[in-house]
């Protein structure tokens, strides 16, 4: 497995065991990285998370409203939970901190005090869903680690209100912050984790191995984007054709982003691959999410590295 | 010090998704995780296993909806028509209904979806007009490739009668798959505001 992009400084020379462990883990965390890759990914996060914010609103006082649909004592999980929504006890105080929260999120799409603005975003999307985790989806799980990951890094150096306001201040502009890398590491990370865990999860059901599933999520007569029942009632074979190359994908993309040689190539077919399943499978916001989390390694500088 | 609380998170991360996977998990993995990494990342909404299949072809993956009406002790028709949810409501917000829905068609046979089944026949007692009501989980059976290609046949996987004697909110079980005509409530508890507690199971 090779590491991912090194720094163009450093030692030339080849050490062998856990020092060459510990080079390319600092490598691979803390070389100095081009912030625009994790600017994008900060812009189209919290566009995607407004859209899921979105999604809540109508609604939101008919589940956890005074006396609504979802008591904070029936949420329906065990387990440490903690959120600030379960202690607005009145419609105003619900309301409140819903709009800091789409206040919030409309900050890290614009770059407006990106750290702080990630940070509470995260804060309270993760108290959003604690209040009712019963209403959550994967793509909701997706937003999540994708505000935490910007919480790491410095997101807003590069395309935002921040830079401008401090370029019209005269301030050059920020040094190359470690955190970048960071931040776009644990980014790569959580997409290969989701992937490699919906793929276990696939594996385990006969559906994915006799070429069936693809037909099972088009039969959801309720919730289906696309209907490809006629489709797939004329050809077997085409059924099983989608449901192997969901498989196959997922495969590829969970071992190729950590390869060099083909981490530019699986992430830019991530873009394109992930909005489709997520179409295919009713959840378009889940497949927008991993293709976000593919932005970086698809358009981020290759494997030459970043210098500042 | 960035290299140790990442190796943290990282170990926490494998064992977010050991711990939650479909099939389960061992007692030792389970109980680290629970007594090591749950606490902080559970609140964070990143004690998460990932373990999203898209399908697999059972039952529980059909799409469900919410009916609730005034109950009516003789069955009669009603005067309104149920309200149904998600009704007319598109995209992730009818998602979430969807969501809700099936995890209350699961009451069946998971006691612990039974306090969600009461909250929302109470939340909706409002709209309804009145504090006893009939909630209804819907489940609109995935269809078999070789059958006719007709619409497919809405089957009620769960169905009880929500109401409010006294202050206590009493959930009795109507029918469904796995429980039938149960006469006495099965979940009695004073209602204030949100009086119905509930073990819950991890999201």
């Amino acid at each position: 497995m090779s590491g991912p992009a090194r720094p163009t400084t450093g030692a030339d020379s080849a050490p062998s065991g856990l020092a060459a462990v510990g080079e390319a883990w600092l490598a691979y965390w803390f070389a100095p990285a081009d912030p625009r890759p994790l600017a994008l990914v900060r812009i189209l996060t919290g566009l995607l998370g407004l859209a899921l914010a979105a999604s809540y609103a109508a609604d939101l006082e008919a589940w956890f409203g005074p006396g609504g649909m979802i008591p904070v004592s029936a949420t329906g999980r065990s387990g440490p939970t903690f959120s600030l929504f379960a202690m607005a006890t009145s419609a105003s105080a619900l309301q409140t901190l819903f709009g800091v929260l789409v206040a919030a999120l409309v900050a890290v799409t614009l770059g407006l005090a990106s750290r702080g603005a990630c940070l509470v975003a995260a804060v309270l999307w993760a108290a959003l869903l604690n209040r009712g985790p019963v209403l959550a989806g994967p793509a909701d799980d997706c937003l999540a680690v994708l505000l935490w990951c910007l919480a790491v890094g410095p997101s807003g150096s590069v395309w935002s209100l921040d830079r401008w306001i401090s370029a019209r201040r005269g301030s050059p502009p920020p040094a190359p912050s470690p955190w970048v890398r960071v931040a776009l590491g644990l980014v790569r990370v959580h997409a290969v984790a989701i992937t490699a865990g919906m793929l276990l999860a696939q594996l385990k059901g006969d559906v994915w191995w006799d070429g069936t599933a693809a037909w099972w999520l088009t039969t959801r007569s309720q919730s289906r984007l696309v209907d490809l029942t006629g489709l797939y009632r004329g050809s077997e074979y085409l059924m099983n054709l989608v449901t192997h190359a969901i498989v196959g994908f997922e495969i590829l993309f969970a071992i190729g982003l950590w390869f060099d040689a083909t981490r530019r190539l699986v992430a830019r077919a991530g873009i394109v691959a992930w909005p489709l399943i997520g179409t295919l499978a009713g959840e378009p916001f889940w497949g927008l999410a991993l293709a976000i989390c593919c932005v970086p390694d698809a358009f981020g500088p290759d494997r030459a590295g970043y210098t500042a | 010090m960035a290299s140790v609380v990442l190796a943290v998170y990282l170990v926490g991360l494998g064992l977010t998704i050991a711990g939650n996977s479909v099939s389960g998990s061992s007692a030792l993995l389970r109980t680290i995780k629970q007594r090591l990494f749950s606490p902080w990342m559970g609140p964070a909404w990143l004690d998460l296993g990932f373990d999203q299949p898209l399908t697999y072809g059972l039952p529980e993956d059909a799409d469900h909806d919410l009916e609730v009406r005034r109950f009516e002790v003789d069955g009669g028709a009603e005067k309104n028509g149920p309200l149904r949810f998600p009704g007319n409501r598109t995209g992730e917000r009818a998602a979430r209904w969807r969501r809700l829905a099936r995890r209350i068609a699961s009451a069946a046979s998971d006691e612990t979806a039974v306090p969600l089944a009461a909250g929302f026949g109470q939340g909706a007692f409002e709209a309804v007009g009145g504090e006893d009501v009939a909630v209804r989980a819907v489940r609109w059976p995935l269809e078999e490739r070789e059958a006719p290609a007709e619409g497919p046949r809405p089957v009620k996987p769960y169905e009880a009668r929500v109401r409010l004697i006294d202050g206590e909110l009493q959930l009795v079980e109507l029918g469904g798959e796995a429980k039938r005509g149960e006469l006495a409530p099965v979940l009695r508890e004073q209602s204030a505001g949100a009086a119905v507690t509930g073990e819950g199971t991890s999201p």
